[in-house]
């Protein structure tokens, strides 16, 4: 078989193949751009994602923790698994485990534009998993997020109000 | 639904099956990703392959490219277009994994939006097999009509 030949037997697919790519490009421009959470189709920054990666995450401390609690503007976020949520978490708590970050995104941000302050923990001072679930919360543009280092330990030892089971 | 009476009958009947494999498997990605295009225009900027300018606009055209081949290979509309194009873009995924893979980068895979794994060796042969299943559609299959004509 030629080269001719080959090229005249897949020529009706190469044609049906910038058909398709003709038409997803002019949806996914047009459904970008009334989409409400749409993206600046050319304004990815590395040099601000890095930035953001590399921003460092405030601590809180159980007092002012606690006073915002009872003034109800804090959403506390428990980056544990969820079998220890479910076996006990500071009344009111989330649960968003790391990777489950983006999945919540979208209603958090709508709890940060009512002037919501959201603080994550886990347990022990060593414990990795609120940092992760912080910066990949501040990733997706949650703002004003704090870390509760120890927070589940020392909010136990205080007798702050807890709840048990998945919410 | 008949087989003709072809010397192989069952070949284009497999073609089937796995365009309609390769339709699940684009559909699933496309809309994980249009869901969630921020992470995967970070996804496709940790493979390090890219310039920024390009990085928003692939994720936000690469997802519905997706979508639009699963639609064709399940109603077998421009179905040669979406299987050439599918071999095409499992072709592409596969170099950029390598590329990684040799780098020795740990990042997520993005294949499947936000809750895809790390790389691996398992991902690239995952991707050379379905590479594999879209030229076998392309070259084999031969539509709806074939089977209800």
């Amino acid at each position: 078989m030629t080269s001719n030949n080959i090229l005249s037997k897949f020529y009706p697919a190469f044609r049906e193949g910038s058909i398709i790519l003709a038409v997803a490009l002019f949806i996914a421009v047009v459904f970008n751009l009334i989409r409400p959470s749409g993206i600046n189709m050319f304004g990815f920054s590395s040099a601000a994602l890095i930035k953001e990666q590399q921003a460092i995450i405030p601590e809180i401390s159980l007092w002012e923790a606690y006073s915002l609690y009872l003034k109800n503007k804090v959403i506390f976020i428990d980056a544990r698994d969820p079998l220890s949520f479910e076996d006990g978490h500071i009344n009111g708590a989330i649960n968003i485990y790391p990777d489950e970050a983006s999945f919540h995104a979208s209603s958090l941000k709508v709890k940060a534009d009512q002037g919501f302050i959201f603080i994550t923990y886990c347990d022990g001072p060593q414990c990795p998993l609120s940092k992760e679930t912080a910066h990949e919360l501040i990733l997706r543009g949650i703002p004003t997020v704090k870390i509760l280092v120890n927070g589940w330990g020392i909010w136990l030892k205080a007798g702050y109000p807890i709840s048990k089971g998945k919410k | 639904m008949k087989l003709r009476n072809s010397p192989r009958p069952f070949i284009p009947l497999f073609a089937l099956i796995c365009r309609l494999t390769l339709a699940i498997i684009f559909f699933y990605a496309g809309v994980e990703k249009i869901i969630h295009p921020q992470e995967f225009a970070v996804a496709i900027h940790n493979y390090q392959l890219l310039p920024d300018c390009v990085i928003n606009l692939l994720a936000i055209f690469l997802p519905w490219l997706e979508v639009l081949i699963a639609a064709s290979l399940v109603s077998g509309i421009y179905r040669r277009g979406a299987s050439l194009l599918s071999a095409f873009l499992f072709l592409i995924f596969a170099t950029a994994l390598t590329i990684n893979l040799v780098r020795g980068l740990d990042i997520s895979c993005g294949c499947f939006g936000a809750s895809s794994g790390n790389i691996n060796w398992f991902y690239l042969a995952r991707d050379l097999s379905l590479f594999c299943m879209s030229v076998f559609v392309l070259i084999y299959d031969r539509g709806w009509r074939y089977f209800f004509a």
